[in-house]
């Protein structure tokens, strides 16, 4: 049963970085809209459209990471118990 | 009588089309029209757009001093990427976008206009409401009058002129109540505003 979180902890601490990593390893806060500039012909205006996408941030990292480290420490904690 | 009659509708038919004010309806089909907000404070940068841009603006390109008008933003149309902050910022304790749903600027004068063609710029006064709020404020504007091209811009080629208004400004979000002096470390007092928005007078 330790073993199981502890391998539980490790799995999902790198499904969540290789999570942010690849999809943009953003520094700010997460987003389910990211902007795409784009320009009208004929006005030549400026203007932005929304995609909607999940880009994840620092706090999912955090959190992500925190969850897993949780689930580390829950393993090592009944280890020192389950052991004879 | 007849050539009282008749002289009467040759002038008519002389006088420029623009000679009289047009009437320019900022409320755009293609969703161009747009206003990005940026907060930049020691410990967050926010950045967003609002697309809800309606108003109309009368004009007579040869008297633009004389340009009267009110553009409104609606203020649920606000959006930032994060969907916590969008709740945040639409909600009770920041811009109340249901009390409020409406952000404005009514134009009552334009000065130091400098004019080049079709394009010009100008000083524009008006009252800004935010949050309930009314404030006078003096603005940049850069602004291109377009004859004949709204036929260009839609499917069903609408003929009419194009009026481009560009705007750079900032305000302080204290001025309009909006918590002032709080969270500053987080939420910038200063705001700034910038305005993109083209406005569509249909002719018959």
């Amino acid at each position: 049963m330790p073993k199981l979180f502890l391998i539980l902890g490790g799995v999902c601490l790198v499904a969540v970085v290789a999570t942010w990593f690849s999809l943009g390893a953003d520094r700010g806060w997460s987003k389910t809209l990211v902007p795409v500039a784009k320009v009208d012909p004929v006005t030549e205006l400026e203007f932005t459209e929304y995609e909607k996408r999940f880009v994840p941030g620092l706090d999912f990292l955090v959190a992500g990471s925190a969850g897993s480290l949780f689930l580390v420490a829950l393993g090592l904690f009944l280890g020192r118990f389950a052991r004879p | 009588m007849k050539l009282i009659l008749s002289t009467v509708v040759a002038v008519a038919f002389l006088v420029p089309a623009h000679a009289a004010p047009l009437t320019f309806d900022f409320k755009d089909a293609k969703g161009v029209n747009n206003v990005v907000f940026q907060l930049d404070a020691p410990l967050e940068s926010i950045n967003g757009t609002a697309s809800g841009v309606s108003g109309t603006v009368t004009l007579d390109p040869e008297k633009p001093g004389e340009a009267k008008g009110k553009i409104v933003v609606a203020t649920d149309s606000l959006v930032v990427p994060n969907p916590i902050m969008q709740g945040h910022m639409l909600g009770e304790k920041w811009l109340n976008a249901a009390k409020h749903p409406e952000i404005s600027f009514a134009i009552t004068g334009i000065s130091d206009i400098k004019k080049e063609g079709d394009k010009g710029e100008a000083k524009v006064t008006g009252t800004f409401t935010l949050n309930g709020i009314s404030k006078d404020l003096t603005v940049d504007a850069r602004v291109n009058y377009l004859p004949g091209k709204l036929a260009e811009r839609g499917p069903d080629k609408t003929p009419g002129d194009l009026l481009v208004i560009r705007s750079k400004f900032e305000i302080k979000r204290s001025d309009f109540g909006i918590k002032p002096g709080e969270a500053t470390d987080k939420v910038a007092e200063e705001i700034a505003i910038s305005l993109s928005i083209a406005g569509a007078a249909p002719k018959p």
